[in-house]
């Protein structure tokens, strides 16, 4: 069955008339029977209205068969992919039941990888948005952590430099990032969980605010921070906390309590900005947000995590005091560094120097931290992937220094399995270390770990053995258990790019916009269909004066969600592309004037990251694609991707309305 | 009929927006106004879409015609509309 341009379009808004009452598990055994079973499927996945399969052996197919199938309402091959249009609101149903007669696992399409995300378990989920929360701010944290193992140990070995202008000044700006990283990870987290980004900094500035005491400093154990009783010291107890009692106390190094924060914010954020009154939001919905969040954070999780960093601290002295415990304490080690508790073993660091003259504690760490880089190391090494590698080497040299945070948080954390592998490592290099020997291995003064260790160990030979031990282990155990996830979607992409013709515009997979069909403009002179699927706000929302303003004339703007790729929102003439890419005007058939923007102030991207797919003078059906665009270019340019579409001579109709869905 | 040319300096050309805002302006005026490329591409400068396709960019010369109406005023006005914002 041969499809044309104008068919493809067309059916986008007829598919959308979805069948009731058919038997999902029919459906999907019929075509199971007629595609040569089980066996004979490489890989299936589903977009808005079809099933998308990889077949091995085209002969095994029984077109025929497969056209006549009840909920089938069409078939066509493409790309080596043999793909049946079953509808939407019921391809994803037929897709589950296929899925459960094959046994087969969902596929490598972005959205059914979205949808198999949503059912991972929690703590899958969570590792991931670690993961995502850590990875734009890796630079950052990179270049910090690597010049602050330089310094340091350049600072231990000379003991003349520590105590020059030099050091001071290299000093502040190697440990800047790790100094204020509660900011950046608010920031960052914000971000991901679609909070805005300036409320996000305001959270994670005020915990480590100038006013509060620095929780590094707590390394002198003496230290008392004071507290506020924010509803008296007689408020009701939990235990020995006062409800509202708040300890002056910053956050610094502290990465989990951060992200909770801003989880909170953002998502009392988003309920603020529906339920409040547009009339008053920019007083009301920030206030509110800082206000509460904050309030929980510095009441409530700040004590948690106070509590928490007791219980390691009184764990922790008491594992170490013989090889079993210390063994426990080198696998248990980068989960505290996970939590952002490891600052806190310097007091038992101290104590150690103060009772015996030497630090037992620094092999662990040093165990520990060994490993996670070995972990991070046979990551980069054997890693295909040039942003993963890109990642992963610098990361691993920077744990070699004894600064762990970009390795664990960048790569290992975030393919797991490394972790883990690193984890173990870590394990059998503390318990080397800890064997009874003449001498206690040890180090004679605290703060470094790792390779500028050296620097300060009593034993260097056993350090070695120590650190090859640790590293080695879990280089080879992340070497063997851990390989790289296949970049299929990716290849995807690049094949849609080069095929932007109407005819492939089934290619365009995932990107269908399920939003096609809905209308969101409407006049007497015909309706205008929404463009891409996404969040749909009226003009004078648009984030830009101008259009907001309405001389441009009234419509609506589209925050996408998930697609790249805006379709036509009604037939008509293509009456201006602008040079940028971005822009497309069209002329309705009832003369309406119609602007498709991508973005804002996307013109000054000069078409980097558009990619049209019209010209002047063409002619284009509803639903026909008109500009890709490259969503993250877009954000790295500091713009909004908003897609404006106005109907530009609006005042000539009176009748105009506009809004979310207006099919009813 | 009353024309004059005006060299555009804004960096992005007749855009979308400052399409917008002079077809505003147009509007406000009660006389025809015509603009002319160099390769005589022309256009009704009260319709946006027509503007914008004739892709005009910065240091382009364009001859703007104005005709019907009080002439006088409308061709100040718009050239003053031009000076100010393209």
């Amino acid at each position: 069955m041969n499809w044309t341009a104008d068919e493809a379009a067309k059916t986008f808004f007829e598919e959308r008339e979805v069948e009731m009452a058919l038997d999902y598990h029919k459906c999907a055994q019929e075509i199971v029977n007629n595609i040569g079973g089980r066996e004979n499927v490489a890989q299936a996945a589903h977009c808005a209205t079809r099933l998308r399969l990889v077949i091995k052996d085209n002969d095994k197919i029984n077109k025929e068969a497969l056209d006549n199938i009840e909920g089938v309402k069409g078939m066509f091959e493409s790309n080596g992919q043999l793909q049946l249009i079953i509808g939407t609101g019921t391809v994803n149903k037929v897709y589950d039941e296929f899925l459960a007669i094959t046994g087969m696992t969902a596929a490598t399409k972005d959205d059914v990888k979205k949808a198999a995300a949503a059912k991972q378990p929690v703590w899958k989920q969570m590792l991931k948005t670690l993961g995502d929360v850590f990875v734009p701010i890796l630079p950052a944290i990179v270049a910090s952590g690597l010049m602050m193992g330089i310094v340091e140990a350049l600072g231990k070995a000379i003991p003349s430099f520590s105590s020059s202008d030099w050091y001071g000044f290299l000093d502040l700006i190697s440990n800047t990032a790790f100094a204020y990283l509660p900011v950046l990870v608010a920031i960052s987290a914000a971000r991901v969980f679609g909070g805005n980004i300036f409320l996000g900094a305001v959270v994670g500035l005020a915990m480590v605010h100038s006013a509060l005491a620095n929780a590094w400093s707590a390394g002198s154990a003496d230290m008392v921070f004071d507290v506020w009783y924010l509803f008296g010291p007689n408020a009701p107890k939990l235990g020995s906390w006062v409800i509202g009692q708040v300890q002056q106390k910053g956050y610094q190094g502290h990465v989990i309590p951060v992200i909770i924060a801003v989880f909170i914010m953002s998502k009392l954020e988003a309920w603020l900005h529906k339920h409040i009154p547009e009339m008053i939001d920019l007083f009301v919905v920030p206030l509110c947000t800082i206000f509460v969040t904050l309030f929980i954070t510095f009441t409530f999780i700040g004590p948690i995590f106070s509590q928490l960093e007791t219980w390691v601290l009184t764990g922790a002295e008491w594992l170490v005091q013989n090889p079993i415990g210390a063994c426990a304490m080198g696998a248990l080690y980068p989960w505290t560094v996970v939590m952002g508790l490891h600052h806190m073993y310097n007091i038992i660091e101290a104590g150690m120097l103060a009772s015996t003259g030497l630090n037992t504690w620094m092999p662990i760490a040093s165990a520990a931290n060994f490993a996670q880089f070995g972990a991070c190391l046979a990551v980069g090494i054997k890693s295909k992937n040039a942003k993963t590698k890109s990642v992963a080497v610098p990361s691993s040299l920077s744990a070699a220094l004894g600064i762990t945070e970009p390795a664990i948080f960048g790569v290992n954390m975030r393919f797991f399995k490394p972790f883990i592998c690193g984890m173990i490592g870590g394990m059998a290099g503390a318990l080397f270390g800890a064997l009874p020997r003449a001498t206690a291995l040890g180090a004679t003064a605290y703060g470094v770990t790792g390779i500028p260790g050296y620097l300060t160990i009593n034993q260097p030979l056993t350090y070695t053995l120590l650190l090859l031990i640790s590293c080695g282990i879990a280089f080879a155990l992340t070497w063997i258990l851990w390989s790289e996830e296949a970049p299929e979607t990716e290849k995807k992409t690049t094949a849609v790019q080069t095929t932007p013709e109407v005819g492939n515009l089934a290619d365009a997979g995932s990107n269908v916009p399920l939003g096609l069909g809905v209308c969101v403009i409407r006049s007497s002179a015909g309706d205008i269909m929404k463009p891409i699927n996404g969040d749909v706000i009226p003009y004078n929302k648009i984030p830009d004066p101008t259009f907001a303003s309405g001389a441009l004339g009234q419509g609506v703007g589209i925050e996408p969600r998930g697609g790249d790729i805006v379709y036509s929102p009604c037939e008509g003439t293509i009456s201006s592309v602008a040079e940028s890419k971005h822009a497309v005007g069209i002329t309705g058939p009832n003369g309406q004037e119609i602007l498709v923007h991508v973005g804002i102030d996307t013109v000054d991207m000069n078409g980097d990251g558009f990619v049209d797919y019209v010209k002047e003078g063409d002619k284009v059906k509803a639903g026909q694609p008109l500009v890709k665009f490259d969503q993250e270019k877009i954000k790295k340019a500091g713009h909004s991707s908003v897609v404006v579409l106005l109907l530009t001579n609006s005042d000539d109709y009176d009748d105009v309305r506009y809004g979310e869905n207006l099919n009813n | 009929m009353k024309t004059f040319e005006y060299t555009i300096t804004d960096p992005v050309g007749i855009h979308a927006r400052p399409a917008g805002l002079l077809v505003k302006a147009v509007k406000a005026c009660d006389s025809a106004v015509t603009i002319t490329t160099k390769d005589g591409k022309s256009a009704d400068a009260k319709k946006l879409l027509a503007l914008m396709g004739l892709g005009i960019k910065q240091g382009d010369t364009i001859t703007v015609s104005v005709d019907g109406g009080s002439e006088d005023a409308s061709a100040a006005a718009i050239e003053k509309f031009l000076k100010e914002n393209l």
